[in-house]
This record gives C-alpha cells, sequence and structure tokens, in this order.
C-alpha cells in the first residue's frame, strides 16, 4: 500500500521529480563522459602505440646516421630495439597538392604499422604500404598504381596494403598544420631495399645529367654514371637519408642523452615521445579531457545534489502532514524513513542510469571513428573505457541522494506524533542587517517583500544565483572559446601571413643554394632550429622578412620590427629570461653555445620558440640553413626544383584549421545546450518552490484586490534582479572560466583572450531570455491560485 | 436603502454527472451600515456566499448587486478591481504578509485602493503604534488580528467581510477582538458581514442569516441587540 502512495505522491511533484532527474542525468552524464574520454583516449592510443612499436626517443642529426651509428646506439644498454628511420614528405603525382609522408623503418622493430588489409610487409618488397584512410578519402585500392614525385623525379609504387601507423596516429604535414585532412595528406611506409634503389638511380640521373650538360653523349654519359655510382656513394646517400634513429627504451631522457654522447662522441638531438607531436598531442588531449573532466562536471553534479537539497527538503515540509498521518496511524519511524528514502533512491537510480547512457553518448560523441576525435586521430581502436574511480562516485552519488531524503524527512519526524501532525511552520521573519540601510526603507513594497523573502529563503536565493551563475559561466566559456580561436585564426590570416605560398625546403639546404630562389620568387625565409635552453627544448626561428611576407607579432598582436642586436622570447618562454637579460642556448647537433640579449616577447603561433632576425643570425654566427620561403607567386607558377620538398597554399593551410573550427563549433554547441538546460531547470524548479512557498502570500494579495498581472510582475521582478545578479557575478567568473579553458584546452597556441561584442550580448540575453522565459512560465500559475484554498490554512 | 442584493443565486459543482448545489436560488438584500452575522454548520453554504459576496468566486447562476454594481459576471481583472474598492476581509488566520512589517502590510493596500486611509492612523486605532516595524510572526494572534483589522478598513472599503474572525483565538481576545472591529465598522460606517458558526456572535447582529444545505432557512432583524459586553461568552 505504501507503495502505491509512494508511486502517487510522486507523480503529484512530478515536475520537481523530473527536474531533479534531468539534473541527475546532466550531472552523472557530463560527469561519466567527459572522464570516459580521455580514459578512451589513453586505454585506445597506448594499445596502438603498443602495436605499431611507437618509439620512445627518436634522435636526430643532421648528417644522418651510419650503420655503425646504429649499431652503438643499439648496444647501449637499456635500449630494447632501434632503427635508422626516414620520413619525408613526397607529393603525388596527378593529384592536384596531395602528398604522403613517406616512411622507412630500416628493421621494422620500432616505428612499424598495422596492416588493415593487404599483403604483409616484406622487406624485399619494391611496394608501397598506404594509409588506409587516405586510400579511402582517394579511392584508391590494393594493386593500383601511385606516382610519387622525389626531388623531381617521377617514381611509381604499386599498392600491396592499406594500413595505420602509430607515428601517423595524427597525420600533420608539418608544425604548421592543426589538423590533419585526410583527403590531402597521408602516409605511407616503404622498404628500405626501396629506398636504395630510388637512391641509386637519383644519383645516376643526376650524375647523368651533368655530363650530357658538359657535352657527353647521352648513352655513354649513362655507362659513366652507373659506375661512378658505386656501392659506397650509394651508402653515404643512405646514410644522409636516414637523419633519425628511432628507438624503444625505458631509459630517462638525460641517461640516454649521456649514452649517447658516450657512445657517437657528439651531443644529438633526443626528442623522448612526449615532446614527439602524435604522443604529445594524444597525451595533451587525454589532459585536456582530465581537465575537463574534473572541473565542469563537478559543477553540473554539485548544482544537482544542491537543487536535491532544496527540492527534498522543501518536498518534506509539505509532506510534513502526511507524515504526521503516518505516524499517527502507528507506522514506526524506520518505516517511514525508508518511505522517503526510497524516493532519493528512486530519482538516483533513474538519474544514474540515463546518465550512464547520456555519458556513453557524451564519450562516443567524441571518441569514435565518425566523431570528433575521428577527425584528429587516425587509429583502429574506438572502446569506450570507464576510469574505475567512476563507479564508487556514481554508487556514492545515489547513496547521497537517498542520505538527503532521509535526512530532510528525519527533521520533520522530530517530537510526537501531534507535532507532526501540526503543518510545517516556515522560519520567523527577523529583520536583517539590510533593514538598517536607511536606503531601505524607501523602497517599495514590493522590492522589500522580494529582499525579505530572499534573506527568508537563504538557500532558494543561493541555488537560483548558482543556476544563473553556472548559465552564465557556460555561455561565455563556450562562446568566448570559439571568439579566441576565430581571433586566432584572422590573426594568422590577416596579420601574421602575408604571402600566398609556403615553399618547404629540402633539409640542410644552405642560405647561398636557395638565394637565387629566394631572388626570384622575392621572398621571405625562415629556418627552424632545434635548440637546448639548459636542457630545455625549444625551437631557433630565424626569420627574414625584409620583403613583409611574414610577420613577427607581440603581446597585443602588434607587428614587431626585429632588431638585430638580440632575440625575442615566445610568451611561453617568458620566464626564461627577462627584457634586457642575456639567455644561453645551444643548437642540437653542435657543441656551440650562443648567448644573446632579450630584446622582448613576441606571440609565436605554434613552436615554443626563440625569435631573431637573420642579421642577428649572422652577427651571432649562428649557422643554419633555410627551412621555409614564403612567397605571392601562386604554387602553379613556382617550378619544381631540387631544393623544393612542397609546396603549400596559404589557403590549404587556413582550411586545415576548418575541422577544428568544427570541433570548437561542436564544444561550443554543447555547452550552449547545456547552459541552456541547466538554466531552465534549476530555475524552473526554483521557480516553483518560490511560487508554492509564496502561494498563501500571493492568494492574500489576490483577495485584497491585487491583479494577477501585479502579482506576476512581482514574481517576474524578483528573478529579473536574480538574473541581473547572476549576470554580473558570472560574467567575471565566465572570464576565468574562458581563461582556464584556453589554457586547458588550447596550451599548444598562444592564445590571446578575446570577447566579441556579440558573445557578451548572446550570453546576457540567452541567461536573461533563459530567467524571464521561466519567469513566466511560474507566473502563469498564479493566475490559477485558489484563493479560498490558500487562505484557509494557518502559517 | 439595500447595498448588497442576492437574487437566485446558485453556485453549482459539478463531478461527473453529479451535481451539487452549495448554493441553492438564493435571494436576500442587506442594507448599508447594518452587522449582518451568517450563521450556520459547516458545509451549509455561508463560505460560498461569502466567497460569491466578496468577488473570490462568480455564480452559476442568479445576480448579485453590490452598490447598484452587478458583479456576478465580471472579468478576473474588475473582480480584482471590486475586490480593491469595495470589500475589506478579515480572515480567521489573518493572512497578513510575513516579510512584511505592521505598517507595510496595513500600507499595502494603498498600492491599489483610490481612497485608502492614512495607514499609521489605522494602526493607532487598533492599538498597535508601538509595533509599527514589527513583523507579523513577532505579535500574538490577537494583535495580528487587530492589523488584520487596520488593513481591512485602510482600504476604506464599503463592505467588511469576515470569515471566523475570532476562529483562531481564545474567547477572551476573540470578544476583544470583535468589539474592536464593531466599534471601528460603527465609527468609519461600514456595513459588516461575518461568516461564523458562533451562534453568541449572532447575539451582537443587526441580521442574522441562517444557511443550511445551500438555502436560506431564515432572515431575522433584531431591533435591539446586545454589545458585546452583555453576550455571556
Amino acid at each position: 500500500m505504501l507503495i502505491k502512495k509512494l508511486l502517487r505522491t510522486a507523480w503529484s511533484y512530478k515536475s520537481q521529480f523530473i527536474s531533479m532527474i534531468i539534473m541527475m542525468i546532466l550531472g552523472i552524464g557530463v560527469f561519466l563522459g567527459f572522464n570516459m574520454e580521455w580514459k578512451t583516449i589513453e586505454y585506445d592510443t597506448d594499445r596502438f602505440f603498443t602495436e605499431t612499436k611507437y618509439a620512445d626517443y627518436r634522435l636526430y642529426s643532421e648528417n644522418g646516421f651510419t650503420k655503425d651509428d646504429l649499431k652503438k646506439i643499439t648496444s647501449i644498454k637499456g635500449v630494447d630495439a632501434a632503427t635508422r628511420f626516414l620520413s619525408v614528405n613526397l607529393d603525388i603525382k596527378g593529384k592536384d597538392k596531395k602528398a604522403l609522408a613517406v616512411d622507412v623503418s630500416e628493421n621494422f622493430t620500432v616505428s612499424t604499422f598495422k596492416l588493415m588489409s593487404g599483403k604483409k610487409y616484406d622487406d624485399k618488397s619494391e611496394e608501397i604500404w598506404l594509409s588506409d584512410k587516405f586510400a579511402e578519402k582517394n579511392k584508391i585500392k590494393t594493386g593500383d598504381t601511385l606516382t610519387l614525385l622525389f626531388q623531381g623525379t617521377e617514381i611509381d609504387f604499386k599498392v600491396a596494403g592499406l594500413i595505420k601507423s602509430g607515428e601517423h596516429m595524427i597525420c600533420l604535414a608539418d608544425s604548421n598544420q592543426v589538423m590533419p585532412d585526410f583527403n590531402t595528406f597521408g602516409f605511407a611506409y616503404i622498404t628500405p631495399s626501396k629506398l636504395t634503389a630510388i637512391l641509386k638511380e637519383k644519383m645516376i640521373t643526376a650524375a647523368t645529367d651533368k655530363m650530357t650538360a658538359a657535352g657527353m653523349p647521352e648513352d655513354l654519359a649513362i655507362k659513366a654514371a652507373t659506375k661512378a655510382v658505386d656501392k659506397e656513394a650509394i651508402e653515404k646517400a643512405e646514410n644522409e637519408a636516414f637523419s633519425a634513429i628511432n628507438l624503444r627504451s625505458d631509459l630517462n631522457k638525460t641517461e640516454l642523452e649521456d649514452l649517447v654522447k658516450e657512445k657517437l662522441g657528439k651531443t644529438l638531438m633526443v626528442v623522448s615521445k612526449d615532446d614527439h607531436v602524435v604522443y604529445k598531442e594524444a597525451m595533451g588531449e587525454a589532459t585536456e579531457g582530465k581537465t575537463m573532466g574534473s572541473i565542469l562536471p563537478v559543477l553540473f553534479l554539485a548544482i544537482a545534489i544542491l537543487t536535491m537539497v532544496t527540492t527534498m527538503h522543501r518536498i518534506a515540509t509539505k509532506e510534513k502532514t502526511q507524515i504526521g498521518v503516518l505516524k499517527a496511524l502507528g507506522f514506526k519511524n524506520r518505516t517511514i524513513l525508508l518511505h522517503y528514502s526510497f524516493y532519493g533512491l528512486f530519482i538516483g537510480i533513474v538519474g544514474s542510469a540515463l546518465g550512464v547512457a547520456l555519458g556513453y553518448f557524451i564519450c562516443k560523441l567524441v571518441m569514435s571513428e565518425n566523431g570528433m576525435m575521428g577527425t584528429y586521430f587516425d587509429m583502429p581502436y574506438w572502446t569506450a573505457a570507464t576510469p574505475t574511480f567512476c563507479y564508487p562516485i556514481i554508487a556514492g552519488t545515489v547513496i547521497l541522494l537517498s542520505l538527503i531524503s532521509y535526512l530532510s524527512v528525519k527533521a520533520q519526524l522530530k517530537g510526537s506524533a501531534a507535532d507532526a501532525l501540526r503543518p510545517y511552520t516556515p522560519k520567523a521573519m527577523k529583520k536583517s542587517f539590510l533593514e538598517k540601510i536607511p536606503l531601505f526603507s524607501k523602497l517599495n513594497f514590493a522590492t522589500k517583500w522580494n529582499i525579505r523573502d530572499l534573506v527568508r529563503h537563504k538557500s532558494r536565493f543561493a541555488m537560483t544565483l548558482v543556476g544563473i551563475i553556472g548559465c552564465m559561466i557556460l555561455l561565455v566559456g563556450g562562446l568566448g572559446m570559439r571568439d579566441t580561436m576565430s581571433g586566432f585564426l584572422d590573426l594568422l590570416d590577416n596579420d601574421i601571413s602575408h604571402y600566398a605560398t609556403k615553399v618547404n625546403i629540402v633539409e640542410n639546404t644552405d642560405i647561398k643554394a636557395v638565394k637565387p630562389l629566394i631572388d626570384e620568387l622575392d621572398a621571405d625565409y625562415e629556418s627552424y632550429v632545434g635548440i637546448s635552453i639548459d636542457g630545455y627544448t625549444a625551437t631557433l626561428d630565424i626569420v627574414s622578412n625584409d620583403n613583409g611576407k611574414i610577420s613577427v607579432i607581440d603581446e597585443d598582436n602588434k607587428e614587431i620590427d626585429l632588431k638585430d642586436d638580440g632575440v625575442y622570447l615566445c610568451l611561453r618562454l617568458k620566464d626564461k629570461a627577462k627584457v634586457g637579460e642575456y639567455i644561453e642556448f645551444s643548437p642540437y647537433g653542435s657543441d656551440d653555445t650562443y648567448k644573446a640579449k632579450v630584446l622582448g616577447y613576441n606571440r609565436s603561433i605554434m613552436t615554443e620558440s626563440i625569435t631573431l632576425s637573420a642579421k642577428a643570425a649572422d652577427l651571432l654566427g649562428i649557422k643554419y640553413s633555410v627551412s621555409a620561403l614564403y612567397t605571392d607567386k601562386s604554387s602553379n607558377d613556382i617550378k619544381n626544383s631540387d631544393l623544393i620538398s612542397g609546396k603549400q597554399d596559404k589557403k590549404q593551410l587556413m582550411d586545415s584549421f576548418t575541422s577544428f573550427v568544427e570541433i570548437m563549433d561542436t564544444m561550443v554547441i554543447i555547452l550552449v545546450v547545456a547552459a541552456v538546460i541547466l538554466g531552465i531547470v534549476v530555475l524552473y524548479n526554483l521557480g516553483i518552490m518560490s511560487y508554492v512557498e509564496r502561494s498563501r502570500e500571493l492568494a492574500t494579495l489576490k483577495v485584497l484586490g491585487f491583479r494577477s498581472k501585479k502579482i506576476g510582475h512581482l514574481l517576474i521582478s524578483q528573478n529579473i534582479w536574480l538574473s541581473a545578479l547572476g549576470v554580473i557575478l558570472g560574467l567575471p567568473a565566465g572570464i576565468i572560466t574562458l581563461k582556464w579553458l584556453v589554457v586547458a584546452l588550447a596550451s599548444e597556441y598562444e592564445l590571446k583572450l578575446m570577447l566579441g561584442p556579440l558573445t557578451y550580448l548572446v550570453s546576457i540575453l540567452l541567461t536573461f531570455g533563459v530567467s524571464i522565459l521561466v519567469s513566466f512560465m511560474v507566473a502563469r500559475k498564479n493566475r490559477k491560485i485558489d484563493m479560498v484554498e490558500a487562505l484557509k490554512s494557518a502559517e | 436603502m439595500s447595498i448588497v442584493s442576492f437574487d437566485n443565486v446558485s453556485k453549482i459543482y459539478t463531478s461527473g454527472d453529479h451535481e451539487l448545489y452549495a448554493l441553492n436560488k438564493v435571494s436576500f438584500n442587506l442594507e448599508k451600515g447594518k452587522f449582518v452575522v451568517i450563521l450556520g454548520p459547516s458545509g451549509a453554504g455561508k463560505s460560498t456566499l461569502l466567497n460569491l459576496l466578496g468577488g473570490l468566486d462568480s455564480p452559476s447562476e442568479g445576480t448579485i448587486t453590490v452598490s447598484g454594481k452587478d458583479i456576478s459576471k465580471l472579468s478576473d481583472n474588475s473582480l480584482a478591481d471590486y475586490r480593491a474598492a469595495t470589500v475589506g476581509f478579515v480572515f480567521q488566520f489573518y493572512n497578513l504578509i510575513p516579510t512584511l512589517t505592521v505598517y507595510e502590510n496595513v500600507k499595502l493596500v494603498s498600492e491599489i485602493s483610490k481612497n485608502a486611509l492614512d495607514a499609521k492612523e489605522m494602526i493607532n486605532k487598533v492599538g498597535l503604534l508601538d509595533h509599527l516595524n514589527n513583523f507579523p510572526s513577532e505579535l500574538s494572534g490577537g494583535e495580528q488580528q487587530r492589523i488584520s483589522i487596520a488593513r481591512a478598513l485602510c482600504k476604506n472599503p464599503e463592505i467588511l467581510l469576515c470569515d471566523e474572525p475570532t476562529g483562531a483565538l481564545d474567547s477572551e481576545t476573540g470578544v476583544m477582538v470583535l468589539k474592536l472591529l464593531l466599534d471601528m465598522a460603527k465609527n468609519y460606517d461600514k456595513t459588516i458581514v461575518i461568516v461564523t458558526h458562533n451562534q453568541n456572535i449572532a447575539k451582537m447582529a443587526d441580521v442574522v442569516i441562517r444557511v443550511k444545505n445551500g438555502k436560506i432557512r431564515s432572515i431575522e432583524n433584531e431591533e435591539h441587540p446586545l454589545s458585546a459586553d452583555e453576550v455571556e461568552w
């Protein structure tokens, strides 16, 4: 019989029950969703990295590595496996502006791939193993032939199989690209024997060209060239080509650095997987997920639980006489407590069950091949993993909810049955400190009434405020993130990049060799060199921008006219040295150390870098090779050359941000929807509570002759005041949250916090809109106030 | 001259096919300045009668005229205006606004009544000038009811409607409140209608209307009503 009562009572409080369940679903769902997301990233990528033998360390040498070098490295105690490794970006013939990163892993014990379909890897093969995602986007099948351009030479490859690789899980052409574009850039593996064959052919062609140019007949030239290119020459070319050794080892970075120096007799640039773009970004995503998973959901869960406390208390007081009747009938306290605790249990179980479903949905929305991460990660596994700590938290929440109902009812059960039968009396009105302010007495009665009502029902007041502030935080955070990102893209497009095409130059190309090309293209150039600042890895960015094709900007996004008597530190390196102080750095692969004066700080878009002008580099005596040219010429007007390793339109570069912006937009939509739901649910629930708590007063006003509209105004004006207060407090809270979001979600860029006027307007209007919409929903109810009924009871 | 006139007034509640007559074809007239007591057991229809007269509800059939104005078919807003201008209520449970002080509770009605009287003076008349800035919860039941009377009169209505005004008070306080109510009504020349099941109050009335089963059983005019002191409580 009590079960029947339970269900019927639950039905009579259906709006409260439904809103509490919705809050629980949101709280558990968001909590679980974000936590599952990072756990799944960790779990799936780890499995994939292990399977494809992702390298723990990469050693780089500008002059490449010999077989002997590899032997020495392999002999280091603690190095489990090592391979000479090459990854080079090659354009595809016949496919406009499409390129592949072609990898060669000599031993195939490190940095390998997972075969998805086709032939197994065979180190004697002439064929190519191609990224399945690239193949799918470009409709390439196993057995098809691909023609790649290697320094002006065309090479045909038959596709042996389709693959995925940990090394290219985030498949980016270079450090300027933010998001993969599986359609225009992919990766592939060829065998070392094929590499040797290519190098040999290339060398013979080059020698032949030289000889024919000198006047030798072609057939003779070919013969002579073939003879000249002997085993030794090929080996030398190979050694130069393998500019990296990838290895797997549990040693720490300093240990390895020391051992490498000891074995090879020189300092090499050692990059651990934590600094390698794929692992770093993947773990970065997991960390972002953790941050998101620790703060945002806690906000939702906290609001859900607080709503539960206020609402259950309200229901328990409304049920007080019922509780008294049960007690008077002879039900034991324990039975009554159990009966009412079941409400919390019911809400907890239903809310958690649906919340788990929502959490799974949110996780899948992010972590699935067609989800948000699917545009970023190219990997075979998309599971859904839950961090272990989530289970006790969910169980704990359900128990907490039951406990809340238990305690709310327990408070009503105190004393005798007769006490319990008496209706609930709200706290007597006392004068608050506000009354002592002289201005207070001048307020009109509606304002006084509302202020005192809030003081009297502090928890309702606080909860409403929390709801509005939460709504505002989510809106400002979400929309502000979008503003900041689009501001960043604007900056990149309009203030920094004034070129049409970026021309990537083959590695180790001296400035003298590129000079004719620079003049021909009327280009600016840039050089990236890996450096160590007292052990800290960064990039030295040497810029020559006399032609105005690229700009360096300061913290306020103003262009810096680079001076030649020192260097500029990017914002992330600000703590390394003050302006006017000297900073020391040494390029990897050399023993030279340079000391330069810090002239200022600049906003670096991608890399963590020290920037200086080419002249400053010359003055310091830094030897460098050119990495990229920037020109106004369109890529089609730039002739292919041995010096050019690739060309990239600015438009293409900007387009690579599109999917990044799309991800951002999805996040913004999720946040805005969450904000609106949160706002409506919390405010409606509390609005109804406020209405119920004041229904007797409202009925009195109606009897006295106040029109419904005027009473409605009274209710709405309270909400408007609360909304205004919430917006005033929520705006700075939102900006603080945004700052935190920018750091948490985009620490790899030096973003300037930007908030458009539209964001302020939309956030404020939407928050007010939600609040006023809810007020009207509640105020409409006052037309139905039963004056007669409300007047019968005593307060 | 009659200030209130009920002509064949019925109030019917329907539930399913069932019709319940809370009031069944009731007709009577009340004269201005009289003290009227509506007497009857619970469920007789006396509260329905008061609700209709007070404009809290509209009749299903018949016509109610107050001060020459038909109030039986008014809109919600017009009914609110009618309540604001014409009737003052005194309830069994006082119904003061807990979040407003004594003064504010009385002053409140000047927001809706065009010819409201001075709030302070009214509070002075009920003898609670010392409690102007107290909240209702800081007053005794009798004191709260006196404030409620002050509030009802402050509107300067034509009719005072009281629903068991002494129902929640002990008898001594009840008599005091009743005396005050009658004195004030007389001083300000108001018609006063009290709904009660207390036979003693009827002894003080100019007119006693007895109601039972939704019908008027009798209307008695008393030439020489007793004063509160003369009634044995």
